[in-house]
């Protein structure tokens, strides 16, 4: 029975952070909502095991555990290179992204 | 109780995917697709397909968002809207009469999770009464992907390959494409925390990534998500200490022989068969009994899923952070 709440309570935490996600409204509350929704998940897939009583899902939950914040820091190195171009695109200013740091943006 | 959770992840889902289509904001729509990647899992899970769900949290949780920011990095993260109105209302009809034709569709389906069904009655009996007598292992998943469905998983991961090269052949070269940087900017190595806790992980995920492959046919998993969640660990590492030391570690050439030796040994393991007396893929024959040659060829084709699949992965994120910078 607690199990079957706990999953409940998960569904409405990820409910709030889509909620977060979708709104927005700056760059950092979306990478917070995700990196969340990725927390959630795992102990949604391990609430799960225990639902089902299927210990072999427990491996779901730990792949997503391991690898789940390697989005995050490619966001934190996307950040790093584009800073500028992205407080542009924040402020719903369009185009104008020339005035980016030197050498730090190499492909566009 | 799993058909309510099922109902609230599936509400999730095209609440997600309407706001994936609506944001203009590039960004946020990489930010969205990582909440998708992580609801259409447990989805999967709830429908007991642990091994697709696998597949998503090791592709989705740890490398698409990677590679759609390296892809972003390229571009400009606004979308253009030019041209859009003036379509607009062609689409929307044809869509509007494909939706009235599939909502149409469904009313003929049996309902979810009829036993009746023929999703149920098809082949599925059979696989479930054959696997144990001809391969002798539990994960029934991974013995029809691996052996009775062993062509569509040859050409799937033919596919990956071709998809390795053709990102290739568009993005040019990565060690051509590199651009040089000072050292002392590379990767998040000056960032004191997330470099400790990313390289005290980065061990456990290559084991947790062997014994996915390894144990493949007792438990989830297989070459696929083996091969994905080796590439995370090698992807994190380039994020954590700058491409450059990543490539020290795993040199393109390697990464290139190790795309195509993966293929290789799994049209070996095929041609091996054949000329052992048994048809193209036919394990059967490799050992001294039926069911040891499964084993082993199953065993043999994941290794060479899952060399594919990491080398194809690394590749393509090089490809990618070589333009970019990432």
């Amino acid at each position: 029975m607690i199990i079957q709440v706990v999953a409940f309570a998960l569904i409405v935490t990820m409910m709030l952070g889509l909620v977060r996600a979708i709104k927005g409204p700056k760059v950092y509350d979306r990478v917070l909502a995700v990196n969340m929704m990725g927390t959630k998940t795992v102990l949604l897939l391990a609430v799960l095991a225990f639902i089902d009583d299927r210990p072999d899902y427990l491996d779901l939950a730990l792949a997503y555990a391991l690898i789940n914040f390697i989005g995050v820091f490619a966001v934190l190195e996307f950040f790093r290179t584009r800073e500028s171009q992205l407080v542009i695109a924040e402020t719903d200013d369009t185009g104008e992204a020339s005035d980016e740091a030197p050498g730090n943006e190499g492909g566009k | 109780m799993v058909e309510i959770l099922n109902i609230f992840i599936m509400l999730m889902l095209v609440i997600t995917a309407l706001a994936m289509v609506s944001s203009r904001h590039l960004f946020v729509t990489v930010m969205l697709s990582g909440i998708f990647s992580l609801l259409i899992a447990a989805s999967f899970l709830l429908l007991d397909a642990a091994d697709v769900a696998l597949t998503e949290a090791a592709v989705g949780a740890g490398i698409s968002t990677v590679l759609f920011l390296g892809a972003l990095a390229l571009m400009d993260v606004e979308e253009t809207t030019r041209g859009v109105r003036r379509i607009r209302m062609v689409s929307l009809i044809v869509v509007a009469v494909t939706t009235i034709f599939i909502v149409h569709a469904t009313f003929y389906m049996p309902a979810f999770g009829d036993i009746n069904a023929p999703i149920h009655q098809h082949v599925a009996p059979w696989y479930i009464q054959h696997v144990p007598i001809h391969m002798d292992i539990p994960n029934i998943v991974t013995g029809i992907l691996g052996s009775y469905r062993g062509y569509d998983t040859l050409g799937e991961v033919f596919v990956v390959f071709t998809a390795g090269i053709g990102v290739l052949s568009i993005l040019g070269d990565p060690i051509k494409n590199r651009q040089h940087r000072p050292a002392h900017n590379r990767g998040l190595r000056h960032y004191l925390i997330p470099r400790l806790v990313g390289r005290m992980l980065i061990p456990f995920i290559i084991l947790f990534g062997l014994y996915v492959q390894f144990h493949g046919e007792y438990s989830p998993g297989g070459g696929f998500q083996a091969g994905a969640l080796v590439a995370a660990a090698i992807i994190l590492y380039a994020l954590l200490e700058g491409e450059d030391k990543a490539l020290q570690v795993i040199p393109m050439r390697v990464l290139y022989i190790m795309m195509a030796s993966g293929a290789l040994l799994y049209g070996g393991v095929g041609v091996a068969a054949l000329l052992m007396g048994g048809n193209f893929l036919d394990y059967s024959v490799l050992a001294s009994t039926p069911v040891a040659g499964q084993q082993w060829g199953i065993l043999l084709i994941e290794m060479g899923v899952g060399l594919t699949v990491t080398g194809v992965l690394i590749t393509i994120f090089h490809a990618f952070a070589a333009r970019s910078n990432l």
